[in-house]
C-alpha cells in the first residue's frame, strides 16, 4: 500500500515528536537581500499544540525506518508500525513552503538509520544543500547529528546549519547498556566534540548545541543528572540540555511498565533547576546534595534551596547586590531588574514593590524591605514551608440534579 | 478644561505646544468626543506644523533618543487611553529628564508597561500571523490586532520574504502594506474581496495540519495550557485552527 504524502507527514511528525528541543533562538539576524528567511533572536514559537507545546520548526524525521533496537525508542526496528520516508527534496519543497506561510521559523531534522550512519547523514545533507543553495534559505536548521557517521560529513552539516545536537537519552552507561545496546555516552557525544573542536580550531563562534535526556525510565537520581547537565555546560560542550519525562512507548522488563504516567511534575522541577545552573549562577550541588538527592516535589528548586540555607535570609531589598537578589525564591531576572531601577530613586517599600508588579507571595518571607518585614509566619524552616505549600481554598461545587451518576453512570 | 486633537503624534505635540504657551490646565485629552456628558469646557486643537516642530526640537534634544522612540511606539497603542499619562511624562522630562527612567513613577511605569504590551503583542502577530500563497505567487495574511501593528510586520517580513512579493493586510485599521519587489507602500483599504489562492494552497494548509495533528503527544494533552499559549482572540486566521470553528 503507497501512504500519501499527508500520512507520510504524520507519521514522520510522530516519530519525531519525542524530541524536546525546539528553540529557534540565539542566532543573530542575518537576512540577505534577494535570499529568503532570517532568525530571530529571541526565536519565535509559532503555535502550539493541543498537548501545550511550542512549534517553532518543522520537527520530521527524513524517515522512521531504523536499524537500531533501542528499548526505550518507539520506532525501534522490532516494532510493527507504520513506516515512511521522504525524499531531500520533497523536504525541502515543504520546508519552504510552510515557512512562506509563517508556520515556522525553519527545520529541525533527525532520521531513523537507514543501511548506514553515513548513508542516512548524506541524505540529511542532501536536503540542507538544497535549502540553503538552491531556494537560498538562511532561517534556522536544527539537526540531529547521528552517532557513528564520519567526521567529514558532520563537518558538512556544521557549516549548513545554526544548531546541532545529538542525544545522550540515558543519564549513565549502566542504563544504556541495559536499554540502549548499539550506543554509549562516548559515541553519542563523539560528533558534539568533533563539532566544537572544528570551532574551535577556526576561531570561530561554537555552533550552538544541545541534548536530550529521558526522566523517569531508568532509575537516577536528579542529583546524577543535574551533576552531568552541569558538566556538559562547564566544558562549553552545549547550549541546551533538555529532560523529557518518560512516556512508555513499548513494553520492556527493564523499563517502567507501560501503563507508568509520565512524571511531568518531575521534567518541570528539572527546568526550573536547569534554568538556576544556567541564568542564577547556582551550581548544581546547591540544588541537590547527598542529603536531598532530589528535588523536592512541592516547591521549586530555588524555594527549596532557601529553606536550607536561612542564614542568608532575609534579605534587605535596598542593599542587597544583584547576585544576592537573584537568590531570593519567587523573583526573577525581571524582578531584580526593576528593584535595581527603582532603587537608585528611593528606598523601596512593600508598597512601592506591589505598585512595580513585582509579586511578593513567595518573596514576603524571605525579604525586608526597608527593614520592614512580614510578621504572619515564624522564621522557621517547618513554619515557612508550610507557608509556601499551603494549598489555595477549595472551590465548593455544587453537585446538580443532571450531573452523570459516578456510580451507575445513569443519568 | 477637555482637550480634543485628531489622534496623531504631530496633533499631539501642536496639543502640547498650546497647553504650555497658553497655560491650560486639562482634565483629559480625547482624540474624539465619547458618548456621555460633558459639563467641562471642551477646546479643540488643531494641528499646527511650526508648533509641532518646536515641541519636536526640545523633545530630541533634551531628551534621551530613546525616549522619542519609545513616546513614538505609544502612539501605535491608539486603542488606550494613554493621553493623560504621556503628558504628564514629557512635562516631568522638560523639568528633569533624569527622571524618565524612575519607575516608581506611576506615569513612567504605566508607559514602559504600556510599550511592552506594544512589543508583546508585536510579537505574538510574528508567531500567529499566517500568509497564504494567491495565484499569483505572491504572499497574503490577514490580521487583527488592538494595537497598530503593520509598521512592525512590514519590517519584520522584509527580512524575511526579502525575494517574494507580498501583502500585509490589517482589518481593523483599514490599512495594507505591499511590497512588490522592492516597492513598499501603505495603503489604504476601503473594501476588498477575497483574493485567488494558488493551486498548492490547499495542499500546504492540509500538510501543515497532518503534521499538527503528527506531533502531538496524547500522553500530555492539556488544552488550558495550550489556550493560554494560543488565546482564542488569535485563532481567527491561523490554519491549524480552521476546522475548529464550525
Amino acid at each position: 500500500m503507497k501512504t500519501d504524502i499527508y500520512e507520510k507527514m504524520e507519521i514522520l511528525a510522530n516519530s519525531a515528536k519525542y524530541d524536546v528541543s525546539c528553540s529557534s533562538s540565539g542566532v543573530e539576524t542575518n537576512f540577505k537581500k534577494g535570499e529568503i528567511g532570517a532568525t530571530h533572536t529571541s526565536g519565535i514559537c509559532h503555535t502550539f499544540t493541543p498537548d501545550g507545546r511550542c512549534v517553532s520548526l518543522l520537527k520530521v524525521l527524513l524517515t522512521n525506518i531504523c536499524i537500531y533496537d533501542c528499548a526505550y525508542c518507539i520506532n525501534r526496528v522490532s516494532n510493527d508500525i507504520p513506516r515512511a520516508v521522504f525524499s531531500p527534496r520533497e523536504l525541502a519543497d515543504i520546508t519552504i513552503n510552510f515557512y512562506k506561510r509563517n508556520y515556522i521559523e525553519g527545520l529541525f531534522l533527525s532520521s531513523g538509520i537507514v543501511k548506514t550512519e553515513d548513508h542516512t547523514m548524506t541524505l540529511m545533507l542532501k536536503a540542507l544543500k538544497i535549502l540553503r543553495y538552491e531556494y537560498k534559505f538562511n532561517g534556522y536548521i536544527h539537526v540531529k547529528l547521528i552517532p557513528g557517521s564520519s567526521m567529514e560529513l558532520v563537518e558538512q552539516i556544521v557549516k549548513l546549519a545554526n544548531r546541532v545536537s545529538s542525544n545522550i537519552e540515558l543519564p549513565s552507561d549502566k542504563s544504556l547498556k541495559l536499554l540502549a545496546p548499539n550506543k554509549t555516552k562516548e559515541k553519542v557525544l563523539q560528533p558534539l566534540k568533533f563539532a566544537r573542536d572544528l570551532s574551535l580550531a577556526k576561531e570561530q563562534k561554537p555552533i550552538g548545541m544541545s541534548t536530550q535526556l529521558i526522566i523517569g525510565a531508568t532509575p537516577e537520581s536528579d542529583r546524577d543528572i543535574l551533576k552531568l547537565s552541569s558538566a556538559l555546560y562547564d566544558k562549553a560542550l552545549l547550549k541546551r540540555v533538555y529532560y523529557s519525562a518518560y512516556i512508555p512507548v513499548n513494553d520492556n522488563k527493564n523499563l517502567p511498565s507501560i501503563i507508568t504516567k509520565p512524571p511531568l511534575l518531575r521534567e518541570h522541577r528539572l527546568y526550573q533547576a536547569d534554568w538556576l545552573l544556567r541564568f542564577y549562577d547556582f551550581s548544581w550541588d546547591e540544588i541537590v546534595t547527598d542529603e536531598f538527592p532530589n528535588l523536592d516535589e512541592d516547591l521549586d528548586p530555588k524555594a527549596f534551596w532557601a529553606l536550607n540555607n536561612l542564614k542568608y535570609f532575609p534579605m534587605e531589598i535596598n542593599t542587597a547586590s544583584k547576585e544576592e537578589l537573584l537568590r531570593i525564591p519567587g523573583i526573577g531576572a525581571r524582578g531584580v531588574m526593576k528593584i535595581i531601577n527603582a532603587r537608585r530613586f528611593k528606598r523601596l517599600t512593600f508598597n512601592d514593590l506591589k505598585k512595580l508588579k513585582i509579586s511578593i507571595k513567595k518573596a514576603m518571607y524571605f525579604i525586608t524591605c526597608n527593614k520592614e518585614f512580614q510578621r504572619q509566619v515564624p522564621f522557621y524552616r517547618e513554619n515557612l514551608r508550610l507557608a509556601l505549600i499551603k494549598p489555595e481554598p477549595k472551590k465548593l461545587i455544587q453537585p446538580s440534579l443532571f450531573d452523570t451518576s459516578s456510580i451507575t453512570g445513569e443519568l | 478644561m477637555i482637550l480634543l486633537y485628531d489622534g496623531s503624534f504631530e496633533g499631539f505635540l501642536s496639543l502640547i505646544y498650546e497647553i504650555y504657551y497658553k497655560k491650560l490646565k486639562p482634565i483629559n485629552i480625547y482624540k474624539s468626543l465619547p458618548n456621555e456628558i460633558i459639563f467641562d469646557e471642551i477646546k479643540d486643537i488643531k494641528t499646527d506644523e511650526e508648533n509641532y516642530k518646536k515641541v519636536l526640537e526640545a523633545i530630541k534634544t533634551k531628551f534621551a533618543k530613546n525616549i522619542l522612540e519609545k513616546i513614538l511606539n505609544i502612539f501605535m497603542c491608539d486603542s488606550k487611553d494613554f493621553e493623560m499619562a504621556l503628558l504628564e511624562y514629557i512635562v516631568l522630562g522638560f523639568k528633569d529628564a533624569k527622571q524618565l527612567n524612575n519607575i516608581n513613577n506611576s506615569c513612567v511605569f504605566y508607559l514602559n508597561s504600556l510599550e511592552k504590551e506594544l512589543f508583546k503583542n508585536v510579537h505574538k502577530m510574528y508567531a500567529f500571523i499566517r500568509f497564504e500563497e494567491l495565484d499569483d505567487g505572491s504572499l497574503y495574511a490577514k490580521l487583527e490586532c488592538k494595537f497598530n501593528v503593520v509598521y512592525f510586520l512590514a519590517k519584520h517580513f522584509i527580512k524575511r520574504f526579502n525575494n517574494q512579493n507580498f501583502i500585509i493586510h490589517d482589518i481593523n485599521s483599514k490599512l495594507a502594506f505591499i511590497k512588490i519587489d522592492d516597492n513598499y507602500s501603505l495603503q489604504e483599504v476601503a473594501f476588498f474581496e477575497e483574493p485567488n489562492k494558488s493551486q498548492n494552497e490547499d495542499k500546504f494548509q492540509k500538510l501543515w495540519k497532518s503534521f499538527f495533528t503528527g506531533v502531538t503527544i496524547k500522553e500530555r494533552i492539556n488544552p488550558k495550557l495550550q489556550t493560554q499559549l494560543v488565546p482564542l482572540i488569535y485563532r481567527t486566521y491561523m490554519t491549524e485552527f480552521f476546522n475548529e470553528r464550525t
